[in-house]
């Protein structure tokens, strides 16, 4: 019985997966808009070297988070559109594989490529190399996070705005955005960074269960 | 007895009836408490040996800054209600109390900037406390401005205690890792939490302007909710007969 459940879990991803590689634009434009954003605190602010890899924490966290954002109303607003929501919760699988998945795609399109491109930023801003580790780890569960809170706000505002869901999903990732530049700053002063992953960690334990669940509660309001 | 109560108070025809009883005492004990905790703070407490005249303004800044987290909690706690038992009522609760908690949190916030020029000679200081304050009001900014994306009450209402939900959830995360982040940024440039404590004759009005407030949040929730009812029910028979029998 336990098996149905990975195998409805692994259509679904298969499914969505053959959709995303399809059309190149989904996991090609946040990693270039990734990129472009990094790109212009340079140009914005000067390219003094200090200066930059002082501020790349941050840099690089401000631009994870709004380019995990930018796609963040398409997780399920083409199903839903064309009825595959529909088809989904009439199907007697349980409604929060569905959202499960549907949050694993939005991190594999959006947050895999950001993590790719973050090595490039770190380049660009000059992080030093003993903090690629850490920046990967806080990206990776940091991202994660942000995926997960991105479907509820995706879910929340379907049909709504795109610019609706940023606003709704913004003030809560604060602690994502904190933890995540300090990981990244407390290895540029070689100073313990473990306890601050910890906490991502928790963050995203606590976030798979509860915020699938009222994601899944906030999509049924769109069949009552 | 109480069960029975609750159950009652969830039908918007009775909680009706039930505030119109309730209203003018509330009215009444909210201005008196609110009247004289401000005067006896603004008037006649004693002038701070440091701060002098300005201090004054706590009596504001500090009730409104408590009201606007404890009327997300409340907002919260309505939210869990409307989302496990689909009580229309809490709904209507949770949106009558979004725009007093948000202009609750935005007096904090003006008032605490107002109080800040003279004492610390800056409007802003990125503090812990101001920050998570700031990120308070931006919440409550979320949550207003879903609830008026959806045309459909009763759905927008279920929206916006979902969202609520995390944001319980969330808060008390966002304020550690405001206080974490500061220490790790810069540390301690002044201590406010620290302050010598208060004597009693500053403290007791402070006690009755905060007891003021909250009467006064009762009052205004009240009279949003009584008119959040109307509007909806509008098609009622019961508000017909209220608002002079049209129908």
């Amino acid at each position: 019985m336990h098996s149905s459940l990975f195998d409805s879990l692994s259509i679904i991803l298969k499914r969505d997966l053959m959709i995303a590689f399809r059309r190149s634009s989904t996991y090609i434009t946040p990693l270039i808009f990734f990129l472009i954003v990094v790109t212009f605190f340079p140009l914005a602010l000067g390219p003094q070297e200090s200066l930059l890899s002082s501020l790349a924490p941050g840099v690089i966290w401000i631009a994870a988070l709004l380019a995990s954002l930018l796609a963040v109303e398409t997780i399920f607003s083409e199903d839903f559109r064309d009825g595959t929501l529909d088809d989904f919760f009439i199907s007697l699988e349980p409604s929060f594989i569905l959202v499960f998945a549907k949050v694993m795609i939005h991190w594999l399109i959006t947050g895999l490529p950001i993590l790719v491109a973050s090595s490039i930023a770190a380049i660009i801003l000059y992080l030093p190399l003993d903090s690629f580790i850490p920046m990967l780890l806080s990206l990776l569960l940091g991202t994660s996070f942000m995926s997960l809170l991105g479907a509820l706000g995706a879910a929340l505002a379907l049909g709504k705005s795109a610019i609706l869901s940023a606003i709704i999903v913004l003030p809560f990732s604060v602690p994502t955005l904190l933890m995540g530049t300090s990981v990244i700053t407390s290895s540029l002063n070689n100073q313990d960074f473990s306890g601050f992953l910890m906490i991502m960690g928790a963050m995203l334990a606590l976030g798979i269960p509860g915020l699938c669940l009222l994601t899944v509660e906030a999509l049924l309001l769109n069949y009552e | 007895m109480i069960k029975k109560w609750l159950i009652e108070m969830g039908s918007p025809p009775l909680f009706y009836k039930w505030s119109t009883k309730i209203l003018p005492w509330l009215f009444i004990s909210a201005i008196l408490i609110l009247g004289i905790g401000l005067f006896w703070g603004l008037l006649f407490a004693p002038t701070d040996y440091k701060q002098g005249d300005v201090y004054r303004i706590l009596y504001i800044h500090v009730p409104s800054a408590i009201l606007g987290q404890s009327i997300f909690m409340f907002m919260a706690f309505c939210g869990f209600i409307n989302v496990i038992w689909r009580a229309k009522i809490s709904g209507m609760m949770l949106k009558s109390a979004a725009p007093i908690g948000v202009s609750f949190t935005l007096l904090a916030l003006v008032t605490g900037s107002i109080w800040g020029k003279p004492t610390w000679g800056t409007w802003w200081v990125w503090d812990a406390r101001l920050t998570s304050t700031l990120i308070l009001f931006f919440i409550y900014a979320a949550l207003i401005g879903l609830h008026s994306t959806i045309d459909d009450k009763t759905k927008a209402d279920r929206a916006v205690s979902i969202l609520s939900i995390v944001g319980l959830a969330i808060i008390p995360v966002i304020k550690k890792s405001v206080d974490w982040w500061q220490t790790l940024h810069q540390p301690s440039t002044f201590t406010i939490t620290s302050s010598p404590s208060m004597s009693p004759d500053m403290y007791q009005p402070l006690l009755l302007c905060l007891i003021g407030f909250y009467l006064f949040f009762a009052l205004l929730l009240t009279l949003n909710l009584r008119n959040e009812i109307l509007e909806r029910e509008r098609t009622k028979n019961w508000v017909k007969q209220l608002l002079g029998g049209v129908g």
